[in-house]
């Protein structure tokens, strides 16, 4: 390196140009696509044909029921996933926080899901739930828990309890990891000092666990809210959206809009309510995580 | 050990059992079709522990092409989906490993620069990186393959890899940013005034301690591109093309679905990632726990 | 960033790549191999059988290109076309099913075929009852080659209907057929009386469709200027049937495609079904008593119209015009096959009874008639073959009234589908359902004008 030097800022434009050229490339250009695209008419089988219609995309999605349907159905997908995955997520990290041989184990077992793709997991899901010669069935007709089959992806309710059971066995990880990591900090002399003041476990976890425990969740539950609500492929892959259109969200709305429909200016459309939902989630993000006031900190 | 606290360890044992149990059935259930017999397969009632054990699922899986090709013009239709497992899985490869390699180098690069240097917009950069990662890949994907056409890059490998970096590359490079600034500037100054050049700097004494951040980017960045299906769908169209999780769909055929192939791919598209997680687990952790939470 | 280096890098990787697996990859990576031309075939293995009749033709003139054979599955054909002809990169040639080749007809995607179906003499070889034009025709040009059919068909377990007394399959109407399917369900515990596909997906387009044209419907009429016709009474009385029927049907139906029904029979667990050939070419494969007690009968007839239509694939080769490189070699491996009987009994063969011959000379060649199905299944493979014939239609040909490009969009969210669903899962009244479908399809005859027109 001798003789050639780079100066502090040349290393440091040095190191910025790749991502700037990527980002630029690969992100903001897509998404001003995106976005552009919302305001044409845009048939995939005629290429060369782009035609402006101005807001003519997102009238007709406002005015769709299926748009609708798909958002309040996103709603219930994202509500009882986030629910269930943070009560499950906090309780298992709580047992698996308990210093006790073979605990890795376990911790090791039920963090796999996490990484699980999700072909896999949705097949699997496909293949135990099948009504007629899945496992899940099996067992529990032959335990007496129910007497006829469950029909288990083809009644609406079934099947976005389903997609939702599927979203919480994969993703609970996610939240089991997060809330280990910060149950890692707390110091053990808070609880020490509980016990001698005669707290019960109870207690100590209200008392000094959950108050802990406040700011990852709210984050954690912020994250898993956007990303949930905007998920496309476990749905997909699982329930294509059906039975009828009972497990659509926006994600599968859009991909069906523009695959199926070869209306990619509508998916477009679709996309960009999409992006504004996220952006007014993020906000909400940055204003409990104090991300914002940390940066003016330094 | 009072009796009580006995009892309670064993109740939380069994707890836990119980719920790992659940936890791994599909996973275990998934093994166990892979390794039975076609006709054990169908039983009705199902067998829970395999009676037989064949490793045919697999073999058909792993010598497909091979037989394929020996069988030549007998083969009297083309060759099958399993015909081309393995280079779904060698795709698979290339572009987790490749997507890896960019994300994780260009975002480590960008973040130190970020951490170290002033620049005009520098305090937007994290912003929108978060923004970014949150956008899902719906949203990417439609003008990405209109990119991607128009740059007749569509059907090949690096249109796949361009598209994985696009939606980890905004977490690669939060994730370092934020791991950056926790990592105190002064043994660097000290360098630097001894008389070390910045890029040697860099080299000698960022680079080593930053690598729980760089292994935390890059696992994520394997699992997001090893697990993805849309754009996998979306770009790439000819079989010997595909990525595995876009490849195995096909062994749906319309009127027959091959349960005993379909879970033996499952098997072996979950092995890497297993494996990978278990020497990993604790950088899992640890790195989403400094990244993904405290931002 | 230029393209060509972008090529250069993606080549790189694939070889960098390639060298891990040296070995399992080497004849892909042999040099001076022909150019490859894809084709698209359907699920199965007849198309594959076409390709190497290609490729025979291709050998025997050193044209110095290989055709390879791609599957495509059914439900995914429409994601498939989209990309790649948006990409630019359509296959040299395909099979689909005649809705989305009428469609991409009507398009302008396709290009003409007339001097292949002249160099085959297609006309004078069709089997009676066919015309060419119904293979994809468009504004008079003929944009498809002959190559098989496929009437959707009742499949009953004949052992089941005799024991309980139900009569012969071959005079029922609706109300004795709806009558077999309840006395079905009701005696056979386990066992549904009849499966049909409910699914969001093309198979249950198909199926209920037949039920809509029996009933004297049809959702656009060509001889009208396309107009939506969806909302008459005849697809409402259609719709009530339907519902008529659920409750004998398997629970699960309301996600059935063409797998979960073919399952459903071979399995046992269903009386009767509505489908193509394949169903006995599995039970054939996998459970003997089955195949031994099948039988294959027309669709039932409606009371009053006495029709028994029936959803037919008569599926013609179509080519991409545009983008395509190989558009001469294609025609030319195309009428070499098409020309050689050997080559298309071998293709009928391949999935009895799923793909019909089209042409005269196949369905009564020696060699086709020596397929063992014709000692155990004559009666069968005669209603399939042949009997079918003047019942065929499909949505995009529907009571026969001309060509209609607009069903392949409809397809493509299986609409016909999705009104059915909220009859039977929204508890919608049939007439609301009807009129559901009839806002979409008159919304897909707008959005398409132009492609009407032009």
């Amino acid at each position: 390196m001798r003789g050639f030097r780079l100066s502090d800022r040349q290393v440091g434009i040095l190191f910025m140009l790749p991502f700037l050229v990527t980002a630029g490339a690969f992100m903001v250009w897509p998404v001003a696509e995106a976005v552009r695209l919302a305001f044409y008419s845009y048939n995939p089988l005629r290429p060369d044909d782009l035609t402006w219609v101005g807001f003519e995309n997102f009238e007709r999605i406002f005015n769709d029921p299926l748009f609708w349907e798909s958002f309040s159905q996103a709603l219930v997908w994202t509500g009882w996933s986030i629910v269930l995955q943070t009560l499950l997520g906090v309780g298992l990290a709580m047992l698996l926080h308990v210093a006790l041989p073979g605990i890795a184990v376990f911790r090791g077992l039920l963090l796999f899901p996490y990484i699980v793709p999700t072909v896999v997991i949705a097949l699997n899901w496909r293949w135990i739930f099948n009504s007629e010669i899945g496992i899940v069935n099996h067992a529990l007709v032959s335990l007496g828990i129910i007497e006829q089959n469950i029909a288990w992806l083809s009644t609406p309710n079934m099947a976005m309890t389903s997609a939702v059971l599927l979203n919480v066995w994969k993703y609970t990880p996610f939240v089991i990891i997060c809330v280990l990591a910060r149950l890692q900090t707390i110091p053990t002399e808070l609880y020490d000092a509980a016990k001698v003041d005669g707290a019960g476990a109870w207690r100590r976890f209200t008392d000094i666990t959950l108050p802990m425990l406040k700011e990852v969740l709210v984050v954690v539950i912020v994250f898993r809210t956007i990303w949930t609500f905007n998920k496309f492929e476990e749905i997909y892959l699982l329930t294509r959206g059906g039975p009828g259109t009972s497990t659509f969200n926006l994600a599968v709305y859009a991909f069906e809009e523009g695959m199926a429909n070869l209306r990619l200016g509508v998916a477009a459309a679709t996309g960009v309510v999409m992006i504004v939902l996220l952006l007014a989630g993020t906000v909400v993000y940055v204003r409990v995580s104090g991300f914002g006031q940390e940066e003016k900190a330094t | 050990m009072s009796a009580k606290i006995v009892l309670g360890r064993v109740a939380l044992y069994a707890l836990l059992s119980a719920v790992t149990f659940l936890v791994c059935f599909p996973l275990v259930w998934a093994f166990f079709t892979s390794v039975k017999p076609k006709e054990e397969i169908f039983r009705w009632p199902p067998t829970l522990w395999p009676e037989s054990w064949t490793l045919e699922n697999y073999r058909a899986l792993l010598e497909g092409k091979q037989a394929y090709f020996q069988a030549g013009a007998a083969a009297a239709s083309g060759p099958p989906p399993s015909a081309f497992f393995l280079d779904w899985f060698l795709n698979s490869v290339i572009v987790t490993l490749g997507t890896t390699a960019i994300s994780t180098i260009v975002s480590t690069l960008a973040a130190y620069s970020l951490t170290r240097f002033r620049f005009p917009g520098q305090r937007a950069v994290p912003y929108l990186a978060l923004v970014g990662y949150m956008v899902p890949s719906i949203i990417f994907v439609f003008p990405m393959f209109l990119v991607m056409a128009d740059l007749r890059l569509t059907d090949t490998l690096f249109s796949l890899i361009l598209g994985y970096v696009c939606i980890t590359l905004p977490f690669c490079m939060w994730l370092m940013w934020a791991f950056f600034r926790g990592v105190p500037i002064e043994i660097e100054e000290a360098a630097l005034v001894d008389g070390a050049s910045r890029l040697r700097v860099f080299w000698e004494i960022v680079l080593p301690t930053a690598w729980p951040g760089i292994i935390a980017a890059a696992i994520f960045t394997l699992i997001v591109s090893w697990n993805d299906y849309l754009f996998g769908r979306v770009f790439m169209n000819s079989m010997e093309n595909l990525p595995l999780t876009v490849g195995v769909m096909h062994f749906f055929d319309g009127t027959h679905v091959d349960w005993g192939l379909m879970m033996a791919s499952s098997v072996m598209m979950t092995v890497p990632m297993a494996v990978l997680f278990m020497l990993l687990q604790k950088h899992l952790v640890a790195g989403f726990g400094a990244g993904a939470v405290k931002g | 960033m230029s393209t060509t280096s972008l090529l250069a890098t993606r080549r790189a990787a694939l070889l960098g790549g390639s060298a891990l697996a040296a070995g399992l990859a080497a004849p892909a990576l042999a040099q001076n191999q022909p150019r490859v031309a894809r084709v698209w075939g359907e699920p199965g293995p007849y198309g594959g059988v076409f390709v190497q009749g290609m490729n025979e033709w291709a050998e025997r003139n050193n044209a110095g290109i290989r055709f390879e054979v791609e599957q495509i599955p059914w439900d995914g054909v429409t994601v498939k076309l989209t990309t790649d002809l948006a990409a630019r990169r359509p296959p040299a040639l395909i099979s689909v099913e005649s809705p989305i080749a009428y469609q991409l007809a009507a398009e302008g995607l396709l290009e003409p075929v007339e001097d292949v179906n002249n160099a085959i003499r297609a006309r004078e070889r069709l089997v009676d009852g066919f015309s060419l034009e119904q293979f994809g025709a468009w504004k008079g040009v003929q944009y498809a080659v002959p190559v098989h059919h496929q009437p959707c068909l009742l499949v009953v377990q004949q052992d089941i209907v005799n024991e309980l007394g139900l009569g012969d399959p071959a005079s029922w109407n609706w109300d004795q057929f709806a009558n077999a399917a309840r006395t079905i369900s009701e005696r056979k515990p386990g066992m549904a009386g009849y499966t049909m596909a409910l699914g969001r997906n093309l198979c249950a387009d198909y199926h209920i469709t037949q039920f809509i044209w029996q009933a004297g419907g049809m959702t656009w009429d060509p001889r009208d200027g396309f107009k939506t016709v969806f909302d008459s009474p005849a697809t409402v009385e259609a719709f009530d049937f339907i519902r008529r029927l659920h409750p004998f049907m398997p629970r699960a139906a309301v996600e059935f495609s063409f797998l979960q029904v073919v399952d459903q029979h071979v399995a046992g667990r269903t009386g009767m079904s509505a489908y193509w050939g394949r169903t006995m070419g599995r039970a054939a494969e996998e459970t003997p008593q089955l195949f031994n007690n099948m039988e294959y009968y027309l669709n039932p007839a409606h009371p009053g119209t006495g029709m028994r239509w029936s959803w037919t694939d008569i599926n013609g080769w179509i080519i991409p015009r545009r983008d395509n490189a190989f558009i001469r070699e294609t025609k030319e491996a195309v009428t070499y096959v098409s020309n050689n009987v050997d080559w298309l009994v071998r293709y009928s063969q391949s999935l009895m009874p799923n793909v019909g011959p089209v042409f005269k000379d196949v369905a009564t060649a020696p060699a086709m008639l020596a397929h063992p199905f014709y000692q155990s299944k004559r009666r069968s493979l005669d209603v399939i073959f042949s009997q079918s014939v003047p019942h065929t239609c499909n949505t995009g040909l529907e009571l026969r009234h001309g060509v209609n490009p607009l069903a392949g969009s409809a397809h493509g969210r299986s609409v016909w589908a999705q009104a059915v669903q909220r009859m039977l899962l929204n508890n919608e009244q049939p007439r609301q359902a009807v009129q559901w479908g009839q806002r979409q399809f008159e919304t897909i005859r707008r959005d398409n004008a132009r492609m009407l027109a032009g």
